[in-house]
């Protein structure tokens, strides 16, 4: 669905003399400085700055030390580093995958014409507005504590598990829950591309007798998919930037036992409480690596089940 | 049940399944909309409690109710007052939205309308920055920051949303504007009106819609954001609500948990009143975002 | 006797004449004329915040030129917020310095040697000359002690009552004390909630220290290395074995919901190993009647050999404009009595007679005093000095204990990975 191709116009060659064609870029490029001066200051340079520290042993006091790949040597063998990346995948792969699911059947109920969906679409939508704040953090902490509202209510069904904050197994599904409650957003996306869908291929369907279930394998999953495989690229990289959620609920630990010891966390805990940012940087660096070949990946995985309709743009 | 916009389908389903369905379709709503809604109310009603009643009660209705832990949280930290961090949450939000939608627009209107050589190859990297994980740019951006001695200024969170980084806005504004047709900017043009005439006094009201989405998103985004302050405001009178909410957390050490959650309702009331004025615009805001993308 | 035994009771004086750095009395006085602003900050909470006010009104009444600037961070935000500073020349003029930190700061250029002052804006003539001699290095007085602590065991005369049992005691070793807690524990475990002995007091890196010193070892040598090994690691952590085999050990789930609180605070464990300075924060957290200190446990056949530690100093910016205020300022926070009676014991015993003079006769201040002084004979060991990185390697022993705790790391990769970090920490 991402479409990057300039107009075709743009390369049109104007019966037009050279000193315009010069004026129009001179006035693109003025129109594009604010974003230049940051793409260059902020973002290109500090990728090669962090790139050559990636090498180098820096505390912000000394000038950097050119030390090779020791940091990634290093990393390689850090129990701290490993289990950061545990914690890391295992929330991607369950998390993005449930949110998405919740997301689409949410936005399947809502494509409908009754009464009332404005707000329901509405109350949907609104946690994902603040899931990320230190106030839901809070939150989400006093209810899955020992006694807290969770820990109660699943003993009225005799369930006793204590606590999910102090236990390190239960941290995980607390911070995928958390996740999955903010699905309104991937769900408004979805109901707009459900909106897309055209209804005669559901009555053709009908009448060829097809189910439920078959209309949806046959139809909504395959015209839906530009848009789950939008959801899934946002979604994935999203989950890979998890911070405030978990800096507030383990006191910045990362614990209890380093379960929640998320990719960020770590490379904040070097980098900002160390002030390792050599190491640090190398930490950077692997996630960028990650993330090009994940995004690669779906990419490629995509041509095989992401059809775009010829119209569909 | 998936269903379409189809009026004669929708009648004649309306007859079979009549009114038992949509009962239960509602109920169900209803449901889905009481998990989803329940850490909230949970938030508000605990809010009014005393503390020993938040943990091990679940009763959603306070039964003393009161309004301390209010006062508590307005109280502040350490002769901070609430009202200093707000004043400076409002601060960045406001300076964020104008840079995010003034840079965004400007960047957006030379992608979308002004014909150069190298344009395809800027837009390409454009779209690849959304991609990025932040990462590898913190730390060099820390240091570069901490050497321009913006460290304990503001100046180190806004400089950024003035320089368009934000790629995800200059791209929807660009979706935006080539969804309109250039008849009218080329009309100006050919009146002889230059670019910055035809982007002041045509594209900007044009782009409106688009503008809203990105000021909406900017705030509550920079209104939530807790690394940036958390890397450069070192200064308590600077913190904004996220971090001081979280000093907050620390520094309550008899675990106060009826006072942190009514700062954690004040730190969200900006955000919730946002959501209500504008929630039409936020939502089709996405919506087009995500048809467009 | 040692000359650290002396440092809290012993009225001696003197100090400071000797501090090297810069001929004392040079440094320059404070200009009354002078419009002076100064920034202070400090770690700590709300109860520190309004007693550092009530202090800084006191001094802007002594020096109406001099404006003070103050703010607080919780600890681990404030040492990330001072190394920050600290790279961009930019440290407060003053602000409260811990040991663990002292020499990080103090060798990269980032102190005010402040022996210059002493004698002229700064009286250190109330500490003794081992105390001041702890904020030195290499001769350089980069920090003046406020006060000091050292460690006790706390325990709740309620809690031990409520189990049936006898109070532990102040001349049980080691193992005794642990079997003290088996047998609380198991008292304890019908009861609802659950009560214990104790939590994992092996967690805490200041009393392994202290056990070192108790058994004759070196810590830290003199160039910052450990002097310690694997094997010693090992052994500490083997004491709390059997309370670990027998599930007789606060469990490390509650510690981690309880947090900023422990389970002694919420009166679910009956003893805890602490500085003594915390008396009166322990009192008001868990709301007991009462709470009890006694000496550390003794080693089989070993000394107590326990040690002071200055429990924080105050140092100078090294990029201050104003640094014979700093000093000024210094000087007032360590000596003036009325201050000493608002901060109490809060801080630790305060280090000057002068501060002490009119501290509280009852109530946790004087429960305080009366331990360490009853203590004092036994309070025998040097503190032992902190290498650069010491704030580092003691974060890391807090991470790998709550491992631990949970069963997730032997006592054997416990030490193996803490030394891994340690080597990188300490260079």
């Amino acid at each position: 669905m991402t479409t990057t191709n300039a107009p075709a116009d743009a390369l049109v060659e104007r019966p037009s003399l050279r000193r315009a064609r010069l004026r129009e870029s001179l006035a693109g490029y003025g129109f594009m400085a604010p974003w230049l001066a940051g793409f260059f200051a902020l973002t290109v340079g500090p990728m090669i700055a962090s790139l050559y520290l990636s090498f180098t042993d820096y505390d912000l006091f000394a000038p950097p030390e050119f030390i090779g790949a020791d940091n990634y040597a290093r990393l390689l063998s850090d129990p701290q580093f490993l289990q950061s990346i545990k914690v890391t995948v295992i929330y991607v792969v369950l998390g993005t995958p449930i949110k998405l699911a919740a997301a689409l059947g949410v936005a399947m109920l809502l494509n409908a014409k009754r009464r009332g969906l404005g707000f329901y679409r509405s109350a949907f939508y609104a946690p994902s507005l603040v899931a990320a704040s230190v106030s839901i953090a809070i939150v989400w902490k006093a209810m899955f504590i020992d006694d807290g509202v969770v820990d109660s209510s699943l003993r009225i069904f005799g369930v006793e598990l204590g606590g999910w904050v102090g236990n390190p197994d239960m941290t995980m599904p607390m911070f995928i829950l958390l996740a999955v409650w903010a699905f309104g957003g991937p769900m408004v996306i979805f109901l707009a591309g459900l909106k897309q869908v055209p209804g005669e291929l559901y009555e053709a369907a009908e009448m060829d007798g097809a189910g439920r279930l078959r209309q949806f394998r046959n139809i909504t999953l395959p015209m839906l998919s530009p848009v789950i495989f939008f959801n899934l690229l946002m979604e994935t990289i999203g989950s890979f930037q998890v911070f405030g959620s978990a800096f507030i609920i383990s006191g910045g630990t990362g614990g209890p036992a380093g379960s929640t010891l998320f990719y960020t966390l770590y490379l904040y805990q070097r980098g900002f409480r160390d002030f390792a940012m050599g190491y640090a940087s190398a930490m950077a660096w692997l996630l960028v690596i990650a993330v090009g070949l994940i995004t690669i990946l779906l990419f490629r995985t995509s041509k095989a089940w992401v059809h775009y309709q010829g119209d569909a743009k | 049940m998936p269903s379409r916009d189809d009026s004669s389908r929708l009648r004649r389903d309306a007859k079979r399944r009549g009114r038992l369905g949509s009962l239960g379709y509602h109920l169900g709503m209803i449901a889905v909309c009481a998990v989803v809604l329940y850490p909230a109310v949970w938030m508000f009603t605990s809010s009014l409690k005393p503390s020993s009643e938040i943990i091990g009660n679940i009763s959603l209705l306070p039964e003393n109710g009161s309004l301390d832990n209010f006062a508590t949280a307005l109280a502040g930290i350490g002769g901070v007052s609430f009202w200093t961090f707000f004043v400076n949450s409002v601060i960045i939000a406001v300076f964020s939205v104008v840079g995010v939608v003034v840079s965004s627009a400007v960047a957006a209107y030379a992608f979308a309308r002004i014909q150069f050589r190298a344009k395809p190859l800027w837009f390409a990297l454009m779209v690849a920055t959304m991609l990025l994980p932040f990462h590898v740019t913190i730390i060099p951006q820390y240091i570069l920051f901490q050497n321009l001695g913006l460290i304990n200024n503001f100046g180190a969170l806004l400089i950024p949303k003035f320089l368009a980084t934000e790629a995800f806005f200059v791209f929807l504004m660009i979706q935006f504007l080539r969804g309109i047709p250039r008849d009218l900017d080329e009309a100006a043009r050919i009146d002889g009106a230059g670019h910055i005439r035809v982007f002041g006094s045509i594209i900007m009201p044009l782009l409106r819609p688009a503008m809203i989405t990105a000021a909406i998103f900017t705030f509550i985004a920079s209104w939530n954001d807790f690394l940036g302050p958390l890397l450069y405001l070192k200064r308590p009178d600077l913190y904004t609500l996220p971090i001081a909410l979280r000093l907050f957390v620390d520094q309550t050490t008899t675990s106060d948990y009826g006072a942190q959650v009514a700062m954690a309702v004040l730190a969200l009331i900006p955000v919730i009143i946002f959501f209500f004025v504008f929630q039409r615009y936020l939502i089709d805001g996405v919506s087009t975002q995500g048809l467009k993308g | 006797m040692s000359a650290a035994g002396a440092l809290v009771l012993a009225a001696c004086s003197g100090g400071g004449d000797d501090a090297g750095g810069g001929e004392p009395g040079s440094g320059g006085t404070v200009d009354p004329d002078e419009e002076i602003s100064l920034t202070v900050v400090w770690w700590g909470n709300d109860d520190r915040a309004d007693r550092y006010e009530q202090a800084i009104e006191l001094f802007e009444a002594e020096y109406p030129n001099i404006d003070i600037q103050s703010q607080f961070q919780a600890w681990p935000d404030y040492w990330t917020a001072r190394a920050t500073e600290a790279a961009g020349n930019a440290l407060p003029d003053v602000f409260q310095m811990d040991l663990s930190y002292l020499s990080e700061f103090g060798t990269r250029g980032q102190l005010v040697d402040l022996a210059p002052y002493a004698g002229g804006e700064l009286d250190t003539s109330g500490l003794s000359d081992a105390l001041l001699a702890s904020g030195q290095i290499d001769g350089a007085q980069y920090g003046i002690p406020q006060s000091t602590n050292t460690l006790a065991l706390f325990y709740n005369p309620a809690i031990v009552d409520d189990l049936g049992i006898e109070p532990p005691t102040a001349d049980q070793t080691w193992e005794e004390y642990v079997a003290w807690a088996a047998e609380a524990a198991a008292a304890g475990a019908d009861e609802d909630p659950r009560l214990y002995g104790t939590g994992d007091f092996t967690g805490v890196l200041w009393l392994f220290v202290q056990y070192l010193v108790q058994n004759g070892h070196e810590v830290f040598t003199a160039e910052g290395d450990i002097a310690f090994t694997e094997q010693d690691v090992i052994e500490w952590l083997n004491v709390a074995q059997p309370l670990r085999d027998a599930d007789a050990l606060f469990p490390a789930e509650r510690t981690v919901q309880l947090a900023p609180l422990g389970g002694f605070t919420v009166n679910e464990v009956a003893s805890e190993f602490s500085w003594d300075n915390f008396l009166a924060g322990y009192l008001a957290d868990s709301g007991a009647d009462s709470l009890e200190m006694l000496p550390l446990p003794v080693p089989e056949g070993g000394e107590r050999n326990m040690f002071f530690k200055p429990s924080m100093l105050l140092s100078a910016g090294a990029n201050t404009e104003h640094p014979e205020a700093a000093a000024a300022f210094i000087s007032f926070i360590t000596n003036d009595a009325e201050v000493g009676s608002i901060f109490g014991t809060s801080r630790g015993v305060p280090a000057t007679e002068s501060a002490r003079s009119q501290l509280e006769a009852e109530g946790a201040d004087a429960q305080v005093l009366a331990y360490e002084e009853e203590w004092t004979p036994e309070i025998t060991a040097a503190t032992p000095v902190l290498p650069e990185g010491f704030g580092t390697i003691e974060a890391e022993w807090l991470r790998l204990a709550e491992e631990l705790g949970y069963g997730h790391i032997t006592p054997e990769e416990f030490a193996s990975q803490w030394f891994a970090e340690a080597e990188i920490a300490l260079g």
